[in-house]
């Protein structure tokens, strides 16, 4: 017994002593006027933009890199490297001019050369890239990425400041794809464990990544559209809503998203501090138009009608969204604001219920993730549908396991949203309901409408604007017609910024905030 | 003593083996495929087809696991399918944050927890050891989340004492370990109090006392070494499955340690990192049972001889 006893304080000494060794270099609180602090709830899977398929990796991408082109805080596409472009009259030729003055550390040149570099090693065989589509389009690059071509024909460098791409057919949104992580320019060759301590031209310059706690970021003073406002930007890694909230009102996190369900705690705790932007994002539930009774028009336009989006949206998510009447949200050229919504009505939903054949309703499964503001919209979609006779069983699970069901066409329905990669028309028609992109693609409801086809083929195509805006309402129509969705809502972003932070607004897409004139007054 | 740390040592690689061929049959089967993780919201057929190509996912079964077993005999777990990063690197540079809140969380709860039990076993029915009592069953019964939560609202955005989640100094570990470290506290003073009871009653205790030692030598130098063997056992059970990862304490307070690793991992059907960390977190919690049972059999050799 003596022995143990010994021990057992050795034991304790040695936890203590490896407790205080990993504690080094303490932080402390960071609130000093010259450092953002911003989080993301999680890790980034990598920094290198060939790999960036994730939304958080794009955010941060999108501080260190430049692109030939880049949205605005509004998403609007202004110029990056690039400080002009033209296409030609088929729209299937873009030139690039590139500004001369954007460096990489150490005080090289951005050349046109840089760009074709970039791209080809994006699309390189083997690169483990998973979001090569943006690149796609340019003639040949598909051969070089199977292996099957030495190089991309369609890319050409006449002169350090000029970039040529000729498309496979034409693209009136690829000015926008160019704008995306994938298309970012790095240098050539990358430095030795590029995704782990990335160099690039953007405003931001790299410092260092804790995974899973935090990425530090400082101002590139050399960036050609001016050194940003503040000194340093540190992004921290936190998974838990209510821990982001904690940070956030302990002054440690410079802004915070406010979730659906606290949105009336902090209207009324932190009025002077919210700010609000309509997103440019579906909230939806897929009809899978193969499956059953959802086959049929009329069912899945009952199916609309039976459903009360608007005591949902102010009920489980305080109004925070704007009723969808198809699919393009505000803000999106063809978006129309004079179409009316599905009118809720049970008694005409059975009615087209009955007309269709099914007067005695059926059962269908509704597949949801578990992201927790799914879970009580989900029950009030399966009460509402109880009503009028359609029997929801929710199906719950993780979202790898939604994700392979649905793109597999197992699910009846599926609940779920759609976020825009570049703010267009085209990215809420072409990967949601061409019939190509059934599945993996987008298209979760599995519609196959020729006619809907070719006028989304033409609504990519025509480099008309104005012939684009009517095709892209005309489809947004023919969409809402074919009710392959239940059409929720377009949510209602909603942030908290700390008093003092100014220059900082909610960006309209991931890739739109690049923290250049954010800064802390106070 | 010898036999049997080899026969410990030896039983290790079946029990290990096990563990690799199971995971990797249940990642197998189950639903989800790390491939559609990686495209992301919007693929096309040709570059999944590409992707599951490049990391030779369409090859039989049999044949990946050869492959797979073949590397882990190397001590090579892979590379994650989602990062692109070594699986070990990520294990390597996560591992100490979890070893120092497990550290931290056996710290706290020992030294709270073994004071309730010696205090309660001394003074039984008192209104100190009532209190204690309740106080571990609300240590059991209130979830880790809850506690978590309950704690960064108070200390962190009510009173401003601590930061309420990240890695730092020592004061981003109280809140993470006291969290963690409240259900051992409740078995650790129950414990403690039990044996301590039966020990207070044994002859050599009331010998002590006849002999007018003071009361804080006889309860703490006499009485609480000899109630101290059950103790260990709940302390190296417990600390094997902190070391393990504890998903909740480390998602609450934004701790970068395993159990998050392998959290994120499964989101995300990173079978290598999946496997590779099931497989390490094994090692681990193996290590540390044969460890007690090592302490344990040094006390009591009948333990060497069953």
């Amino acid at each position: 017994m003596r022995r143990l006893l010994f021990r057992v304080p050795a034991l304790s000494s040695v936890l203590g002593a490896a407790i205080l060794a990993g504690c080094g270099g303490g932080e402390g609180s960071s609130a000093g006027g010259a450092t953002l602090q911003y989080y993301l709830t999680a890790d980034p899977q990598t920094l290198d933009p060939a790999l960036s398929t994730d939304v958080q990796s794009g955010e941060v991408v999108t501080t260190l890199f430049d692109n030939l082109t880049q949205f605005d805080v509004d998403g609007k596409l202004v110029p990056g490297l690039a400080t002009r472009w033209e296409a030609d009259s088929t729209g299937g030729v873009y030139t690039f001019h590139l500004r001369l003055d954007a460096t990489f550390p150490g005080g090289r040149k951005v050349t046109a050369a840089d760009s074709r570099a970039s791209i080809l090693r994006a699309l390189a065989p083997g690169s483990r890239g998973g979001r090569q589509w943006p690149l796609l389009p340019i003639r040949g690059a598909a051969d070089y990425a199977a292996g099957k071509a030495k190089d991309v024909a369609g890319i050409r460098v006449p002169d350090d400041s000029t970039i040529v791409f000729t498309l496979e057919e034409p693209l009136n949104i690829f000015p926008k794809f160019l704008a995306m992580p994938v298309a970012a320019v790095v240098p050539t060759p990358t430095p030795a464990d590029f995704a782990q301590h990335p160099v690039g031209s953007g405003p931001w310059k790299f410092v260092s990544w804790s995974h899973d706690d935090a990425i530090v970021l400082a101002r590139n003073e050399h960036w050609w559209g001016g050194a940003p406002k503040s000194d340093s930007l540190r992004i921290r890694i936190i998974p838990e809503a209510l821990t982001q909230a904690a940070e956030y009102e302990s002054g440690r996190l410079s802004i915070v998203e406010i979730p659906f369900s606290e949105t009336r705690r902090w209207e009324a705790d932190h009025a002077s501090e919210i700010q609000r932007r309509p997103t440019i994002r579906d909230l939806y539930i897929a009809l899978n138009t193969t499956r059953g009774p959802l086959r049929d028009v009329r069912v899945r336009r009952a199916l609309n009608m039976g459903v009360d989006v608007k005591t949902m949206l102010s009920t489980v998510m305080s109004d925070r969204g704007v009723r969808a009447a198809g699919t393009i949200p505000p803000g999106i050229a063809g978006y129309d604001s004079t179409r009316a919504p599905y009118r809720y009505d049970p008694d005409s939903a059975r009615k087209l219920l009955a007309a269709a054949g099914y007067g005695a309703g059926f059962p269908v499964k509704l597949w949801r993730s578990q992201r927790p503001e799914l879970a009580r919209l989900a029950q009030s979609v399966q009460q509402d549908l109880g009503r009028i006779g359609v029997k929801v069983e929710i199906v719950e699970r993780d979202a790898p396991t939604v994700r392979a069901a649905v793109r597999n066409g197992e699910a009846d329905l599926y609940l779920g949203d759609w976020y825009a990669d570049y703010p267009d028309a085209e990215n809420f028609t072409y990967p949601l309901f061409y019939s190509k992109n059934k599945g993996p693609g987008g298209n979760y409801a599995f519609l196959a409408d020729p006619v809907l086809d070719s006028m989304i083929l033409r609504l990519r195509t025509t480099t008309d604007e104005a012939e684009k805006s009517a095709l892209a309402r005309a489809v947004d129509a023919r969409v809402f017609d074919a009710a392959p969705w239940i059409f929720l809502w377009f949510p209602i972003d909603m942030w908290a910024a700390r008093p003092g932070l100014e220059g900082w607004r909610i960006p309209a897409v991931f890739t739109a905030q690049r923290w250049t004139e954010a800064r802390l007054t106070k | 003593m010898k036999r049997f740390l080899a026969l410990r040592l030896a039983l290790l690689l079946p029990t290990l083996a096990g563990v690799l061929l199971v995971t990797f049959l249940l990642l197998y089967v189950a639903p989800g495929d790390p491939v559609q993780a990686m495209v992301g919201e919007r693929a096309d057929a040709a570059t999944i087809a590409r992707l599951r190509a490049e990391l030779r996912l369409d090859d039989p079964l049999p044949l990946q696991f050869v492959r797979y077993a073949g590397g882990v005999v190397q001590g090579d777990l892979g590379r994650s399918y989602i990062t692109g990063r070594p699986i070990v690197r990520d294990l390597i540079e996560r591992f100490p944050a979890t070893l120092r809140l497990a550290g931290a969380a056996m710290l706290f709860a020992t030294l709270v927890g073994v004071s309730m039990g010696v205090y309660g076993a001394w003074r039984p029915g008192s209104a100190i050891d009532r209190a204690t009592a309740l106080i571990a069953y609300a240590g059991v019964s209130f979830p880790v989340y809850w506690v978590g939560l309950l704690l960064i609202l108070v200390f962190a955005v009510q009173l401003r004492w601590l930061p309420p989640s990240g890695s730092g100094g020592i004061s981003y570990l109280v809140l993470p370990a006291i969290t963690l470290g409240m259900r051992s506290i409740a078995f650790l003073s129950r414990m403690t109090r039990a044996a301590m009871q039966e020990v207070l009653r044994s002859d050599f205790i009331r010998t002590a006392r006849a002999k007018g030692l003071g009361e804080p030598r006889v309860v703490l130098r006499h009485a609480l070494r000899n109630a101290l063997l059950p103790v260990v056992t709940v302390l190296g059970l417990d600390f094997g499955s902190y070391l393990t990862g504890s998903i909740l304490t480390e998602t609450i307070f934004s701790w970068p340690g395993v159990g998050r690793y392998v959290l994120t991992a499964i989101e995300k059907r990173d079978l290598p990192a999946v496997q590779g960390s099931i497989l390490f977190l094994s090692l681990v919690f193996v290590v540390v049972n044969l460890l007690t049972d090592l302490v344990y059999a040094k006390v009591d050799p009948r333990v060497a001889y069953e």
